[in-house]
């Protein structure tokens, strides 16, 4: 745990970085923040259209209620999909203007339409839950149903791990055994550290702590092993993924995830009554647009918890590998190679960032630092 | 509307000094075959064509040449000059022939000169002003119908005499000659020949099937050598199919309006992803339910009421599922298969009794049904293709391609249900659905008794 008061010495980043860095970075992350709040902006709007015009598609439709109520989300999500096209694509010009994404133009559509593919089943399945239920008990849907889609967020947390391609074991000695002596003073069972070969697609620096229970295991991009990171700034990354199950992040995701489905379906059902309710597919462009509302003003309260367990995950690593140095020296990288912007606007902040700042991260080591040498 | 052989009053068939038709297209086939097979030309066939062959290679290579010229004074002159478009019919009903020879979808051996008068015949009208437009880009244009004529018969001529007129470097020739070869109708021709051999006579629905095919791919030679500018029509009603004797138990229902919404079209092939997932999950169901089907229909003679209605609407459910994908219709499909909610369907009949030896063999029986299914399944593709730009750009599906798709997944329907003993009537594979109606025979002249003489 992060002790309560700790405060974190202020870091100018200056101090840290050179000009043309943070130039950089901040000319980069404007482009990316912008590109986003507009296509934010277009997703709303498109689906408040929707809302209007998606019931006519009924006619479209010669299944029974479910059925419609999935061809109308499901087109709803392609119209969404559609427009959005330009904003990623111009956000993927714009990673491979700076080489943060290596794939082609042909992956990146590809691969999109893949992944709109996989949009449309788990809409078809939440429409199947939703509606489904709403035929049986009307508007009261919104109890089993919240409580079915916690379950599929347990289940999809629970299957994760077998559904990331390309993993292959770590076979590199001198972390592993990091890994296992770190596991071994958090109390944890032994956990699979895996390597996923991004090589071909980006060359940014990543990892991930997932599963739950007997799934669980840390996935480190194969560009955390490469050059220019050390084995020791390796080993802080591992000891920041090894940290989230030692907190069980990922159960306490799964919660938080409850306390925001339960009464985020409450509302839908609410908001959907003035067209009958979801047992009515004519209503599901609506559950669609209240759907959009509610998780974009959510976003900066689901960004305050993540940015915690994120310090939290921090907090750990540096207690394991009690290198403070090479744990500024790896967000130092961050910042170089995935041209993150250390210390963004304060709106920017709240709506986007998923961590703690760069900077915050510096700060925190050398806060733990000070601490330490504090203590006698 | 649903498919029955419905009856006509005797008066509408009378042949009539009636003008032709305007909307006939340009390039027809007529077909005269009566299914009369010699087994001992039938025995030989492959050899006996080589000849034709030859001098179709050998003409083909005229033919190249006389299209570019002819392309050239098309565009200039607006029509076809008379002597080219003459000799490009003559070619064009060689083909024919010589095709149908190949296919067993005629009996007598070609003239080698396209002479009129075959069983299956080409008729092609003179020449008439073409948009010039279209001749420009007629090599363009031609590619869908292309696409289509060489899933059924192969490349341009009958492909076998295709790499006379192909840089032979190219590595394409190669390819060319071979299209006939692995074409969907020579396939089926393989078939054929072992049923011809067997019976002395062609099989009824695949003739008709032969047919359809030569006409489409005669027209669309017609349309690539500047015959007409008349795109090649698809629609099955052309060469008017036979009904078959026997009631079929497996019919099509089509109450489709062509209209298709341009959202649901560009996005088709996601939006079928939930209910592949389903047609998988049923499926793995159905097969289970069709090893029981195979005993008990083993046992008792038929099939059981409630599995066959349990594997009849699987069968109807991917008659919808695959009409929706392949654009044959517009709404999405429900998940269930009920019979009349959807605008293309089949009606399958209630459990029959059916014959145990037929039963006992039924999936060796039934290969030969997918390989026919296989062939309509690529035109399907194509149509479904070529269709999908039609329909996003226009709202609509052209007939003919709504046409041959609703036959293509009325085929498959009647496959499956024959494979999961549903019925043990064979599938046919003639769209009879679209042939004319079968006329009536007028009813006896009424003779007044002679009146009884008063003595």
């Amino acid at each position: 745990m992060i002790p309560d008061g700790l405060e974190l010495p202020d870091v100018k980043e200056t101090s840290l970085f050179p000009t043309s860095t943070l130039s950089q970075a901040e000319s980069y992350e404007r482009f990316v923040r912008w590109d986003f709040v507009l296509a934010q902006v277009v997703v709303i709007a498109v689906v408040a259209v929707y809302a209007r015009i998606g019931p006519k598609f009924v006619r479209e439709s010669a299944a029974g209620p479910i059925g419609t109520g999935m061809l109308l989300a499901m087109l709803g999500l392609g119209l969404v999909w559609l427009l959005q096209l330009p904003f990623g694509l111009a956000e993927f010009w714009w990673q491979r203007r700076h080489d943060v994404t290596l794939a082609s133009y042909q992956e990146w559509i590809v691969n999109g339409w893949f992944g709109l593919g996989a949009e449309f089943l788990f809409v078809c399945l939440a429409i199947l839950i939703v509606v489904g239920i709403a035929q049986v008990i009307g508007d009261w849907w919104w109890l089993p149903g919240g409580a079915a889609f916690v379950a599929l967020a347990a289940l999809f947390s629970f299957v994760l791990p077998y559904l990331i391609p390309g993993q292959e074991p770590l076979r590199r000695p001198a972390l592993q055994a990091s890994a296992n002596s770190y596991e071994h003073q958090l109390g944890l069972d032994d956990i699979p550290i895996k390597v996923q070969d991004v090589g071909g697609e980006t060359t940014a620096p990543n990892a991930e702590a997932v599963g739950l229970g007997p799934t669980r295991r840390v996935i480190l991009w194969s560009t955390v092993l490469r050059r220019p990171f050390t084995l020791d700034e390796q080993q802080v990354v591992v000891a920041h993924e090894l940290g989230h199950h030692a907190r069980k992040h990922i159960v306490k995701g799964v919660a938080w995830y409850a306390l925001f489905a339960i009464p985020g379906a409450f509302l839908i059902s609410r908001i959907t009554r003035r067209r009958g309710g979801m047992r009515n597919p004519e209503a599901v462009p609506l559950g669609l647009l209240a759907l959009v509302v509610l998780s974009t003003l959510a976003l900066p309260l689901q960004n305050v918890i993540t940015r915690h367990m994120e310090a939290e995950a921090d907090w750990v690593a540096l207690t394991l590998t009690q290198d403070p140095q090479d744990a500024e020296g790896l967000f130092k990288r961050f910042t170089y190679a995935a041209h993150a912007d250390p210390s963004p606007p304060t709106w920017s902040y709240i709506l986007l960032e998923t961590h703690p700042t760069g900077l915050q991260r510096i700060e925190m080591a050398r806060a733990w630092r000070a601490r330490e040498q504090s203590t006698p | 509307m649903v498919f029955e052989p419905p009856p006509i009053e005797p008066s509408s068939l009378e042949p009539a000094d009636q003008p032709p038709d305007p909307n006939r297209h340009p390039i027809r086939v007529v077909v005269t075959d009566d299914l009369h097979r010699s087994r001992l030309t039938v025995g030989f066939r492959l050899l006996l064509s080589i000849p034709l062959w030859i001098w179709l290679v050998i003409w083909s290579i005229g033919v190249f040449f006389a299209a570019i010229v002819n392309w050239f004074l098309t565009l200039i002159k607006g029509r076809s000059p008379l002597s080219l478009h003459d000799f490009f019919a003559s070619y064009i009903r060689f083909t024919t022939h010589l095709h149908a020879y190949f296919f067993f979808a005629a009996d007598p051996y070609p003239t080698f000169t396209g002479k009129p008068g075959y069983p299956v015949d080409v008729e092609i009208d003179p020449p008439e002003r073409q948009n010039r437009w279209k001749t420009l880009f007629r090599i363009v244009l031609v590619i869908p119908a292309a696409a289509i004529a060489g899933a059924l018969v192969g490349a341009p001529g009958g492909g076998g005499n295709s790499s006379s007129y192909d840089d032979q470097s190219s590595g394409t020739s190669s390819w060319e000659s071979g299209a006939t070869f692995v074409s969907g109708l020579f396939v089926l021709s393989v078939l054929v020949w072992f049923a011809c051999l067997a019976r002395g006579r062609a099989p009824h629905g695949m003739r008709d099937l032969f047919a359809y095919g030569l006409r489409y791919a005669a027209q669309t030679w017609g349309y690539l050598f500047l015959l007409t500018d008349r795109y090649p029509n698809s629609d099955p009603t052309e060469p008017p199919a036979d009904i078959p004797e026997e009631p079929r138990p497996v019919r099509l229902a089509v109450n489709d309006d062509l209209r298709r919404s341009r959202l649901t079209v560009f996005f088709r092939l996601l939006l079928f992803l939930v209910h592949l997932f389903w047609l998988v999950l049923w499926g793995i169901a159905v097969f289970f339910a069709s090893i029981a089907n195979w005993f008990a229909t083993l046992a008792i003679g038929r099939s059981p009421r409630l599995l066959h209605r349990f594997i009849a609407a699987y069968v109807q459910y991917i008659v919808h599922v695959y009409a929706y994908v392949f654009l044959i219709a517009n709404p999405f499909p429900g998940f269930v298969g009920a019979p009349g909610t959807y605008p293309i369907e089949v009606e399958i009949d209630g459990p029959e009794r059916q014959h145990r030896l037929k039963t006992l063999a039924r999936l060796f029986l039934a290969l030969p049904a997918f390989l026919i299914s296989g062939t309509l399944n690529a035109v399907l593709f194509f149509v479904a293709f070529f269709g999908w730009f039609v329909g996003l750009f226009l709202g609509r599906m052209p007939l003919g391609f709504r046409n041959v798709g609703a036959w293509a997944l009325r085929y498959g329907a009647e496959t499956n249900a024959y494979l999961f003993l549903l019925t043990d009537v064979y599938p046919y594979s003639g769209p009879w659905e679209f042939a004319p109606p079968r006329p009536v025979p007028p009813p006896p002249e009424f003779e007044p008794e002679p009146e009884p003489a008063f003595t």
